[in-house]
């Protein structure tokens, strides 16, 4: 669902789509991420984390966010732009999941499982228990209806919903009474469990008059939901008001009175401002932005700043296997895996993260590095020597201009990624030098993102295959079902098939077959087997080095009490136990 | 006076069509669209082929450019300015939330450059050559040539992020009761910065205006005759020369407004006030043609309508013209 099959563009390079998509925290931290973890954070979390939790959390007060992108609605129901995540605020979603991505439920009762008959013998019935004295912030109950309703909301053709892939596989959904909704599927949906999450809530079904339901609609711009708060208020472009919800299902919580979203556009701004003070965190913050907090934090400017355990976006090299994206002729460099092998050994990862990325990223070695499915691969060796001679025992002779050659073709390559990120072509610059010192050259050629990311029809060279190494960044949240698909060989995109999305034409059967079989079942167990088998594979036949992952986190105001990143999604969904210490 | 006052009306209805229709066009002729920003951006990878022409249908993007100009005008007419693409507010509610923010912050920026271009302007004129006017000259100068968005990152840097005297963005802090003597002093606070970043240039530029208007009047027969009588000097500047100084700077002034709605798109994008400058280029960037004429139209009708009063104005200060 991270990455559609329909918008390339949009979905891996959009920050708008991916930023709250891969804020969490991973569960594969590495020896040497946990080793600059440790380093990074110096006195940093586990000892600021250990002073939030002293004293006693009490009632009241406001806590502000400063929001950077102002959406245009803000129930994600209906918008899919990156601002709109804050309303879950107010909105629960039925699970949501936690750091290592393993779901926990929210407003169902429990997770569906082929042990407590949630899932069908043949996987395509699932059974979703509700938990019981859930009411609307207005005080009406929250029942089975409202599963049903918000369904056929996005069944209906006249709304304009934004709801992801998942719910294309839903066949019908039914209330078996006011608790069970059962949910039909044509195919085996491993998404199942990011029905109705924090992207798509339920919908409140006595609020609305039909299930045709447009974004001009007054709770597609300001939702009503079960949440802890309640939005009152939103002046465009000024600030966004949310209440205490009274009916919350815990009497105790909110301590909060009330949050306020404060919609500040110029990033710098806001970040300075909040650390002055201003603000008591800020939605969102990127890597980039880390070493200016973190350093606020140093400087003891009353600032927490929180990394997530392990790796969130990659940046990957994208290795074209293919000659100019006909998959029956391979790429006459890359289609040598010793090339591939090589690049693999000869990259300094390390050097990259320390003296281009201020310390901030990870190294990668695995294809599936995150969630519950995460598989731990360490990142190849930096061992010029070895690349070296990896390439001399393959055949590759060193030519006298410093490129090798082989049966006439030399080992000279295209390197593009999306032209005028200055931090990029710094690393570049690096890559660069590393592959000349195993004979390898590379041309630097960056394009405009559209050149890359078009589609089959506009010609995008990604999708065409008319590249030699690529680079950008892309992953998945949570499951790594539909990334995992991307990746075999009846994806790989043509005229008859202009929608594939194996676009670096990678062609493995065992990787294949893999990967089938883990979409035949959701016994996670079985599942977890097939991806280890095929990240192994990934990692084995190198169709794409994956070159670091960026350092992801979260940040507040030390005024701000009770803030917990044990989700996925950060500090968010922990708005409920949030507190102030005004003293 | 009444006659004229309807004729420039009447006048300024053309001339509004002309503008409205000026601009329409040339916001359809620049790159990219409504729904092109959608399938890049924000609502990206879910959109459909089918989604984007029902799209198109409904907002009747594919009618002759013509056809969509009469529908906007027609509604226009009925009082119906459109529908925001993006937020599905109507047009009208969004800059009725913007407007006064925008006047607010331009009325003060306004009257700040009046109290403080007026007197130094005149005694920078009449005190010529004084140590003073080179002070004025160099000042004002420096005012024209600072831009502005720098001065407001610097007043920022300075009273926001090292001294921490005044809040830095918005026009209200959050955690202060929206009533009573707190908030005046919150509001307060908050447009300090602003009204000064905008009042900068008008005021430097004014200064400039008002003392070469005072030289010109000053070296008149008239006023050496009024000294040569033996009145005041403060009577014969501030009442027989002013009143004929004051001519060329009404027309200045009536120029000087619509600069100040430029100043504020850059001070509102700065200090992240939600005004009809930031609500101009967040349309921009996202296409929002409706909004967007909106705020042009609003626009428009404000420069049209000070000019009028600056004409207006002209006559009372000036009785050899006549209202024709």
């Amino acid at each position: 669902m991270v990455h559609a099959t329909a918008a390339p563009q949009a979905a891996h390079e959009h920050t708008n789509v991916m930023d709250r998509r891969l804020h969490r925290r991973g569960l594969l931290a590495g020896t040497t991420a946990a080793a600059m973890l440790a380093a990074l954070r110096g006195t940093g979390l586990s000892a600021s984390a250990a002073a939030q939790d002293a004293g006693e959390p009490t009632r009241g007060g406001k806590a502000v966010i400063a929001l950077i992108q102002e959406p245009g609605q803000m129930n994600p129901f209906f918008n899919v732009q990156s601002g709109s995540f804050l309303s879950t605020l107010a909105l629960d979603p039925l699970f949501v999941p936690d750091a290592d991505g393993n779901y926990l439920p929210v407003l169902a009762a429990e997770v569906p499982t082929l042990e407590n008959g949630g899932i069908s013998e043949d996987f395509l019935t699932i059974t979703y228990k509700l938990r019981d004295g859930i009411t609307w912030s207005d005080g009406e109950p929250f029942t089975a209806d409202d599963v049903v309703f918000s369904f056929e909301i996005y069944k209906n053709p006249e709304s304009t919903t934004a709801l992801g892939t998942a719910y294309e596989l839903i066949e019908s959904v039914t209330a078996i009474d006011p608790l069970t909704v059962e949910v039909k599927m044509s195919d085996i949906n491993p998404a199942y469990l990011t029905l109705w999450d924090s992207e798509g809530p339920v919908q409140p079904k006595h609020l609305f008059e039909s299930s045709a339901v447009t974004q001009e609609h007054p709770l597609a711009r300001l939702p009503v939901g079960t949440g802890p708060f309640v939005f009152t208020d939103w002046k465009t472009g000024d600030e966004i008001t949310l209440t205490r919800n009274e009916k919350y299902r815990d009497p105790e919580r909110p301590y909060l009175d009330g949050v306020t979203i404060k919609i500040t556009p110029e990033k710098e701004t806001a970040i300075a401002s909040f650390i002055a003070g201003e603000f008591d965190t800020i939605y969102f913050i990127t890597t980039g932005d880390l070493p200016t907090l973190s350093a606020a934090q140093e400087a003891g400017d009353g600032i927490v700043v929180a990394l997530q355990e392990g790796p969130s976006h990659v940046e990957w090299l994208w290795l074209n296997m293919s000659d100019n994206g006909d998959p029956g002729k391979p790429h006459p460099v890359l289609g040598d895996p010793a090339i591939r092998e090589a690049m693999d050994h000869g990259i300094d990862r390390q050097t990259v993260i320390d003296e281009v990325l201020g310390g901030f990223g990870y190294q990668v070695g695995s294809f599936i590095y995150a969630g519950w499915a995460a598989v731990d691969i360490p990142a190849a060796t930096y061992d010029p020597a070895l690349a070296n001679s990896l390439l001399d025992e393959a055949g590759w002779v060193m030519g006298d201009d410093g490129v090798r050659v082989k049966d006439g073709v030399r080992a000279s390559l295209r390197y593009q990624t999306i032209a005028g990120d200055q931090t990029r072509e710094l690393y570049q610059q690096v890559v660069q030098q590393n592959m000349k010192d195993i004979g390898i050259e590379l041309v630097i050629e960056n394009v405009p993102s559209n050149t890359i990311f078009g589609s089959w029809e506009e010609g995008g060279i990604f999708m065409r295959g008319d590249y030699d190494i690529l680079m950008s960044r892309a992953g998945y949240f949570v499951d790594p079902a539909s990334w995992a698909k991307d990746f075999t060989s009846d994806q790989i995109p043509s005229d008859e098939f202009p929608g594939g999305f194996n676009r670096v034409r990678y062609q493995s059967e065992a990787f294949d077959e893999a990967v089938n079989a883990a979409a035949q079942t959701l016994d996670q167990a079985v599942r977890g087997e097939a991806y280890t088998t095929a990240a192994q594979q990934f990692a084995a036949d190198r169709p794409s080095l994956p070159l670091y992952s960026s350092a992801w986190g979260w940040t507040w105001n030390e005024r701000l009490q009770g803030v917990d990143t044990a989700f996925w999604e950060g500090m968010w969904p922990s708005s409920a136990g949030w507190y102030v210490n005004e003293g | 006076m009444g006659h004229y006052l309807v004729r420039r009306t009447l006048q300024a209805v053309p001339l509004l069509i002309a503008i409205s229709a000026i601009i329409f066009v040339m916001l359809q002729m620049t790159p990219g669209g409504p729904l092109a920003t959608g399938e890049g951006g924000g609502r990206s990878a879910r959109v459909t082929a089918e989604d984007l022409q029902r799209l198109r249908n409904k907002y009747g993007l594919d009618d002759p450019l013509y056809v969509q100009y009469f529908h906007w005008g027609s509604d226009l007419l009925r009082g119906d300015w459109g529908t925001s693409f993006n937020t599905g507010l109507p047009v009208l509610t969004m800059i009725g939330e913007r407007l006064p923010t925008t006047l607010l912050v331009m009325g003060l920026s306004f009257l700040t450059t009046l109290v403080l271009a007026i007197p130094i302007g005149i005694l920078a004129a009449v005190r010529r050559y004084s140590i003073f006017d080179y002070l004025t000259t160099t000042v004002s100068f420096l005012g024209i040539a600072i831009p502005s968005f720098w001065f407001a990152l610097m007043l920022m840097f300075i009273f926001s992020f090292t001294l921490g005297w005044l809040p830095s963005v918005g026009l209200s802090d959050p955690r202060v009761e929206h009533s009573g003597m707190a908030a005046v002093i919150d509001r307060a606070q908050h447009l300090i910065m602003p009204v000064a970043v905008l009042a900068l240039t008008s005021t430097a530029s004014l200064t400039r205006y008002v003392r070469a208007a005072m030289l010109d009047v000053i070296g008149q027969d008239y006023v050496r005759t009024a000294q040569a009588k033996g009145l005041a000097e403060r009577t014969v500047i501030l009442v027989h020369a002013l009143k004929n100084g004051a001519i060329p700077i009404v027309t200045v002034l009536a120029l000087e407004l619509p600069d100040l709605f430029i100043g504020a798109v850059i001070v509102e994008s700065v200090f992240a006030i939600s005004g009809m400058g930031r609500l101009f280029i967040e349309s921009a960037n996202l296409r929002d043609y409706p909004v967007l004429m909106g705020v042009l139209v609003i626009t428009a009708i404000l420069v049209v309508t000070f000019n009028l009063i600056a004409d207006l104005l002209y006559a009372t200060l000036d009785p050899r013209i006549r209202f024709q």
